[in-house]
């Protein structure tokens, strides 16, 4: 009888191990000025883990995803870090924006491994931090290049008053003086409801080129004014604009040419790879009948950390161990909107090649056509 | 452009909207001595409504009316609803009621219309007009005439109809208004509407030319309120105030930065609250 109880709680306890789930921590604004860059990225991770738990999860354990929502604020992203590490979470998932994410970051000595998709965080090789797309160091090249193969000379630009637009800014003086680009930069409040100065300042020179570096919601001010001003030129807009709320939001102001810099994933014919292309499809279907709605740029961005934190908990024996979690990432190129190639000299795991100016046309993006 | 140019025409744009919301909130202040930290919610209803039912399909027409009248009948809830009950509360008290109810409206807002950003097609379409090395949209222009227009008739009612007087009456002495007659409850409910009013037409002429979004509210609120304590909580002043303070944010911005603008905006408001301040201490009659 005796021997009957201990053999049934040690089946139990066992069973109840295999099935404790592998708590996947995600921090991202679904309230705020950036409500929509969170929301987006958040489902396209909670997609995965139902997907991944449907399947019978990994290594017999489902995922476990705990949001938290630091409303694009610093000090509810330090809030939302320090519950999270509390709550032993194994990896962190940041969806949020420069300022926010680059506050959490001093939190993470000891691990966990935190990944985010910002092109604005540039984390240093020994930190635990990762970063999956190209930098705005990179994009910032980009638009350089494109302006100067369509042999135009400047480019009007208009950051926010925020962290990321530090970053943007900063990136520019870099890069388009370095390449011949003269360009005329205003600034803007992340609340302002009006564009019309700040074009002003910087448009009035007919520059062949708008590049809004403004991300989130409100960027839509500047292609309101944009659209009031009459201007015709084309378009740019952020890395965090390229998604269909977006979109849906200007559609009345809709530039002659709106274009972004932007992952090559979301422009089906811009995909080489067979297999990236298989697993975009895959997602696209299966998070269309999950969600109900078509995935974007912003849905790519949230399936980078997906797919960063799916190899982790597949190869790495122990992802509670952050060191043991950096050694396989930085050895081990991940297969995801193009191949994620971290090492010991760099947490960015994407280049310029995965890439490219973009252009929306006839409700989809494509590869950009020259400027005129 | 000329960036002077067209920083007074962007001042006179968003001068008008402060002009309209601080009327609003000066009407409700002068029937109940209360600042409805709430009035900036019938600008993100009215803008909200009119978006979501303009997307929907339904004709604009049909979604601005129903923009205005969601408006100004959240307006009129606060007064029958919040304020009327708990009349003998003290005014700080009801000032915070009507804080919580921004933050409920603001939650309300978020669950109904979600977190995007919202907007409807332009009323008044056509190219934009070019003054003096400045840009206005045609939407602009008339967003500064139906808006000034409106503050001003409010003024005009005030000053000069039966429900005007009725209106400084109940401000005034709400008792002795009570026993000359006139009904006071109806009167408040009456200055909630056309705060509402206000609030809702601000959202029809503005949101247009930009988007609005369900944490809309409180930012207008703020800028009404230093509108109208810059008029020192008088009606005819709330245009001026309106107007001066859209035209001090505009010119900031062009000269000084968009990161000089919050610190010179509230160190004006600073120096005007002291000032009236002076005014209270040493028995003058403004009071904000």
């Amino acid at each position: 009888m005796i021997r009957a109880a201990v053999l049934l709680g040690l089946l139990l306890s066992s069973s109840a191990f295999a099935a404790e789930p592998w708590k996947i921590g995600i921090i991202a604004p679904t309230t705020g000025p950036v409500s929509t860059v969170g929301t987006r990225q958040l489902s396209a991770v909670l997609w995965w883990a139902q997907d991944v738990n449907a399947k019978g999860g990994i290594h017999g354990r489902n995922i476990d995803i705990i949001h938290c929502n630091d409303e694009a604020s610093p000090e509810k992203s330090v809030a939302c870090t320090r519950d999270l590490i509390d709550r032993g979470v194994v990896l962190l998932l940041n969806a949020s924006i420069t300022g926010p994410i680059l506050a959490a970051i001093p939190l993470l000595q000891n691990g966990p491994v935190m990944v985010t998709p910002s092109p604005n965080v540039m984390p240093q090789a020994a930190s635990y931090v990762f970063q999956t797309s190209p930098s705005d160091l990179e994009m910032t090249k980009t638009i350089a290049a494109y302006v100067k193969a369509s042999g135009a000379k400047e480019i009007a630009m208009i950051a926010a008053t925020d962290a990321s637009g530090e970053v943007g800014a900063a990136n520019a003086a870099a890069v388009f003086p370095k390449e011949g680009i003269a360009y005329k930069l205003a600034r803007i409040d992340l609340r302002s409801s009006d564009a019309s100065i700040q074009l002003a300042n910087v448009a009035e020179s007919d520059a062949p080129l708008i590049y809004s570096n403004y991300s989130g919601g409100g960027a839509a001010t500047v292609v309101k004014s944009y659209a009031n001003f009459g201007l015709q030129q084309p378009f740019l807009v952020s890395y965090a604009n390229i998604s269909d709320s977006f979109i849906n939001l200007i559609k009345d102001d809709m530039p002659k040419r709106l274009l972004s810099v932007g992952l090559k994933a979301v422009a089906a014919d811009l995909v080489d790879d067979p297999a990236e292309r298989a697993h975009l499809e895959y997602f696209a279907k299966s998070y269309q009948a999950w969600k109900h709605e078509p995935i974007d740029h912003l849905s790519i961005l949230g399936l980078t950390m997906a797919d960063f934190a799916a190899a982790v908990l597949e190869n790495v024996a122990d992802p509670s161990k952050s060191a043991d979690v950096r050694g396989y990432v930085e050895t081990h190129p991940i297969p995801s909107a193009g191949m994620l190639r971290f090492s010991a000299a760099t947490h960015i795991g994407l280049s310029a090649e995965s890439i490219a100016v973009l252009e929306y046309k006839r409700d989809h993006w494509a590869k950009a056509g020259p400027l005129k | 452009m000329n960036p002077l140019s067209q920083a007074i025409i962007s001042g006179l744009i968003s001068g008008t909207i402060y002009a309209l919301i601080a009327t609003g909130l000066i009407i409700a202040f002068q029937t109940t001595r209360i600042v409805n930290l709430a009035h900036g919610e019938t600008y993100a209803i009215a803008g909200l409504v009119t978006a979501a039912l303009a997307h929907a399909g339904t004709p604009l027409i049909v979604a601005l009316l129903a923009g205005i009248v969601a408006a100004t009948i959240f307006s009129m809830l606060i007064e029958i609803v919040l304020l009327r009950p708990r009349a003998d509360w003290p005014v700080s008290s009801l000032i915070l009621v009507s804080l919580a109810v921004a933050f409920l409206s603001r939650g309300a807002l978020q669950l109904a219309f979600g977190t995007d950003a919202a907007s409807f097609k332009r009323l008044f379409v056509g190219a934009p007009l070019r003054i003096g090395g400045g840009v206005i949209p045609l939407q602009g222009l008339w967003l500064i005439g139906i808006g000034l227009s409106a503050a001003f008739a409010v003024t005009q009612l005030l000053a000069h109809t039966r429900i005007g007087r009725q209106l400084q009456a109940t401000a005034e002495n709400p008792d002795a208004a009570q026993l000359l007659g006139v009904n006071v409850h109806l009167t408040r409910t009456f200055a909630f509407a056309l705060a509402g009013l206000l609030g809702g037409l601000s959202a029809l002429l503005l949101v247009p030319l930009v988007s609005v979004d369900y944490q809309a509210g409180l930012g207008m609120t703020l800028r009404g309120f230093i509108a109208a304590s810059l008029a020192g909580m008088s009606p005819v002043g709330a245009i001026l105030g309106g107007l001066g303070l859209g035209l001090a944010e505009a010119l900031v911005t062009t000269f000084l930065g968009a990161l000089a603008q919050d610190p010179v905006i509230f160190a004006v408001l600073i120096a005007v609250a002291l000032w009236q301040s002076r005014h209270i201490r040493f028995g003058g009659s403004l009071r904000a």
